[in-house]
C-alpha cells in the first residue's frame, strides 16, 4: 500500500500514539507467529528468513521463551 | 534505606514486573503507574483509588488507549485472531524513556533529596502532557489536572510520610 494511502490522524497525538500503539502490536504479533511457526516445526533459519532479520538475532529474541514454554525446537532447515 | 528509598525501589523493581507482563523490554510510564497503584496502603495508592483508578481501572484504561490509538489509523486487534504467545521470559526490562523522564520529574520536584515523598513519583508519571498515561487518563474520563493538584495537597499535608 502507497504511503499516500495510509489513513494519518489529523491529531498528531493520535498520529504519534498509533505509531506506539502499532510497534507495541508489532512485538505481540512476532512473539505469537514465530511460537506458532516453530510449533508447526519451522527451523529458526527459515523463520528468521521470513522476518527478515539473522538468525542470531530471532534466536537471542525467541529461543528462552518457546524452550521454557515446551515448544520443540528444530536445528535444521527442512 | 529510607523510606522513600525503599518505596522507589519497590516501584522500579515492580514496575519491571508490570513490563515484563506487557511484554516490553522497557519500563515505561504506564507501567510505573500500575506499580504505584498495587501499593495498598500507600499514600498515592489511596489518592488513584479515590478518582477511580485502582490497579484494575488503570489497566483497563491503558487497554482502552492502545485499543483507541490503532483504531484511528484502521486497525483492530480483534481482527488477527492469532493465539496468545506464551508467557514471555526474556531479560528483565531496563528503564525507558518515559519511566525514567517520570522519576527525573518527580525528583525534580523538591530542592533537596531528603524532602522526598512517595506521592513525588506519581507527581512526576501525572506531569507528562503526552504519551500513553495522560491518553489513557483522559479517555478514563479522569481530570489529569485535578489529580495533579490532589497528589501535591497529599505532599503537603503529609509531609511527615
Amino acid at each position: 500500500m502507497p504511503a499516500t494511502d495510509i489513513p494519518v490522524p489529523q491529531d498528531p497525538a493520535d498520529a504519534l500514539a498509533a505509531v506506539v500503539a502499532l510497534r507495541r502490536l508489532a512485538d505481540q504479533l512476532e512473539d505469537a507467529a514465530v511460537e506458532q511457526a516453530m510449533r508447526a516445526g519451522w527451523s529458526w533459519p527459515h523463520v528468521a528468513e521470513a522476518l527478515g532479520v539473522t538468525r542470531q538475532a530471532v534466536h537471542r529474541k525467541h529461543a528462552k521463551r518457546l524452550i521454557a514454554a515446551g515448544v520443540k525446537l528444530r536445528r535444521r532447515s527442512p | 534505606m529510607s523510606p522513600f528509598d525503599e518505596y522507589i525501589h519497590t516501584i522500579i523493581m515492580e514496575g519491571a514486573v508490570e513490563a515484563q507482563r506487557h511484554g516490553s523490554a522497557t519500563v515505561e510510564a504506564q507501567h510505573l503507574l500500575l506499580a504505584v497503584a498495587a501499593q495498598e496502603g500507600t499514600a498515592p495508592q489511596r489518592v488513584l483509588a479515590a478518582a477511580g483508578l485502582d490497579h484494575e481501572a488503570i489497566q483497563a484504561a491503558l487497554d482502552r488507549e492502545f485499543d483507541h490509538s490503532l483504531s484511528t489509523v484502521g486497525v483492530f486487534r480483534d481482527s488477527f485472531g492469532l493465539s496468545r504467545p506464551s508467557a514471555t521470559l526474556k531479560r528483565l526490562p531496563t528503564m525507558g524513556a518515559t519511566g525514567k523522564l517520570a522519576l527525573e520529574r518527580g525528583f525534580a520536584s523538591v530542592p533537596r533529596k531528603k524532602d522526598l515523598r512517595s506521592a513525588h513519583v506519581l507527581l512526576g508519571i501525572l506531569q507528562a502532557e503526552a504519551g500513553t498515561v495522560p491518553r489513557a487518563l483522559a479517555l478514563a474520563g479522569v481530570d489529569r489536572t485535578d489529580l495533579l493538584t490532589r497528589v501535591q495537597d497529599t505532599i503537603t499535608d503529609d509531609d511527615s510520610e
